[in-house]
């Protein structure tokens, strides 16, 4: 039997899936409403609703995305030389002879990602909340549309990436956003350091 | 249909205010309880029920000590209209046969984006959240009628018909150039000023907000693209370079 190593916890599970959906929520009704399709009427009957939708689904998101701080957020603000090498190569992802240093429980990708989410995340959410409860200052809002848009933008062309490398680039990966484990080996090649750290505390 | 026009001579009004009573009555608006604040100027600005309203400007002079202005303010029914830009809900702001900017309350879904879009602070709510704001009468134009508030006008001060009518009248009248003749693709709204539209306490130069035209022409195709590129540069990097299998590209 493969011996297997726990990389996440049941919570950050639970959390990764409750901010999936409501990342796929919001994507669909935002882009409802950003390029007026009004096709969404037969999910979610008027663009009333489909606003209510959208805003709930923002706080699910941006409740979502303070819960994962507590998972994720030391972690990624520890870049070490190692990463910097991580990321100089690109992550071996355009190279098969690349050779990358050892990182740790999240690799230097993971943490580049997981730093943009919180800021692309934080700031269409709190621009959102703006939009959503003071539509009268005008100033506000004009501001907020635009960083609101930006990030939309921006999570748009991140999250397939993210889904892709979490899937099909890294045969593998996939599970531990299901069952939370990976066989050690698998671990020992691609989060060296954690690995080794893991098997230290033992 | 032609576009059709309202033109505004503040010059030509006397301020009696008979547009704003035609206004609700037409429009069945309920009255509000005002103060009066010792100006003419009242209601003090436009609310869910009050589409019209006279601003009041006092220009004393030597000449002239006793100079009133009073000039007739509503939805200005721009032909690049702010409002329907930014507006997320379709059907909620439309087009008129006539060239006016309407509104369905049952298609506004109150976001309130409208307010930033709109360049002259027109748009008001209900106390459901609708918008609400003059529609250019378009159930009296489509009976042949004008709208209240031009029919109603004694003095001539609001006139309504054919834009191009309406534009060619006020040349012969002397006046060069209207304010609203080309702005934001030619206002519905235009107006016979004498002097600059400063002194009527009007902008200069009327327009969209930058962030909402980039927003428009920009974000809105670059989502799009952004996306197709991120999904198209996956698909690509699988094809071309393919997944990391066990050992390739591990650590050193
Ligand atoms: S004046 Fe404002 S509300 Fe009226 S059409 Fe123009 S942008 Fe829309
Ligand atoms: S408040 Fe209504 S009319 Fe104004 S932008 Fe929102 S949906 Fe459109
Ligand atoms: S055009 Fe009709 S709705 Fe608009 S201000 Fe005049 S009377 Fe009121």
């Amino acid at each position: 039997m493969t011996t297997m190593i726990k990389k996440t916890s049941a919570f950050e599970r639970a959390n990764h899936w409750i901010m999936a959906v409501s990342f796929l929520v919001l994507a669909v009704t935002g882009a409802g409403f950003l390029y007026r399709l009004e096709g969404l009427n037969s999910i979610f009957g008027s663009f009333q609703n489909m606003k209510t939708v959208h805003n709930y689904a923002g706080i699910v998101f941006s409740v979502s995305l303070v819960l994962s701080l507590f998972s994720y957020l030391g972690e990624a603000l520890r870049f070490d030389a190692d990463d910097f090498i991580w990321l100089l190569t690109l992550g071996g992802y355009l190279s098969k002879k690349a050779k990358l240093p050892p990182q740790g429980r999240l690799n230097a990708g993971q943490k580049s990602f997981y730093l943009f989410l919180i800021i692309a995340g934080t700031a269409i959410s709190a621009t959102g909340y703006i939009i959503w409860l003071v539509p009268t200052l005008r100033e506000w809002i004009l501001i907020s549309h635009l960083t609101h848009n930006i990030s939309f933008v921006l999570l748009l062309m991140a999250i397939p990436i993210h889904i892709y490398l979490g899937t099909l680039a890294n045969p593998g990966t996939f599970r531990i956003m299901v069952y939370g484990t990976v066989p050690v080996e698998w671990a020992r090649k691609k989060h060296a350091k954690w690995v080794r750290s893991m098997e230290a505390g033992q | 249909m032609q576009r059709k026009t309202l033109l505004i001579s503040p010059e030509l009004c006397i301020g009696c205010r008979g547009c704003q009573t035609a206004c609700k009555a037409w429009n069945r608006l309920p009255a509000t309880k005002t103060a009066n604040k010792g100006s003419f100027e009242n209601p003090p600005d436009l609310t869910p029920y009050v589409y019209n309203k006279i601003r009041y400007v006092e220009a004393p002079s030597e000449a002239n000590p006793v100079r009133w202005l009073f000039i007739s303010q509503r939805c200005m029914h721009c032909e690049d209209a702010g409002c329907m830009k930014i507006c997320p809900a379709p059907g909620a702001l439309f087009r008129t046969k006539e060239g006016a900017v309407a509104f369905n309350k049952d298609k506004c879904i109150g976001c309130k984006l409208c307010i930033a879009g709109c360049p002259f602070n027109i748009p008001r709510y209900d106390e459901k959240d609708k918008i609400s704001k003059c529609h250019l009468c378009p159930d009296r134009i489509a009976g042949g009628l004008e709208p209240a508030c031009a029919k109603t006008c004694p003095t001539g001060a609001i006139a309504f018909g054919d834009r191009s009518a309406i534009i060619a009248g006020a040349r012969n009248a002397g006046y060069r150039k209207l304010y609203g003749e080309a702005d934001l693709g030619g206002l519905g709204v235009l107006y016979a000023f004498k002097e600059s539209p400063e002194f009527y306490g009007m902008n200069e130069k009327p327009a969209i907000p930058e962030s909402i035209v980039f927003w428009h022409n920009v974000l809105k195709p670059l989502a799009l693209i952004g996306l197709g590129g991120a999904v198209a540069g996956s698909v690509l990097h699988y094809l071309a370079i393919g997944p990391k299998r066990d050992g390739e590209g591990g650590e050193k």
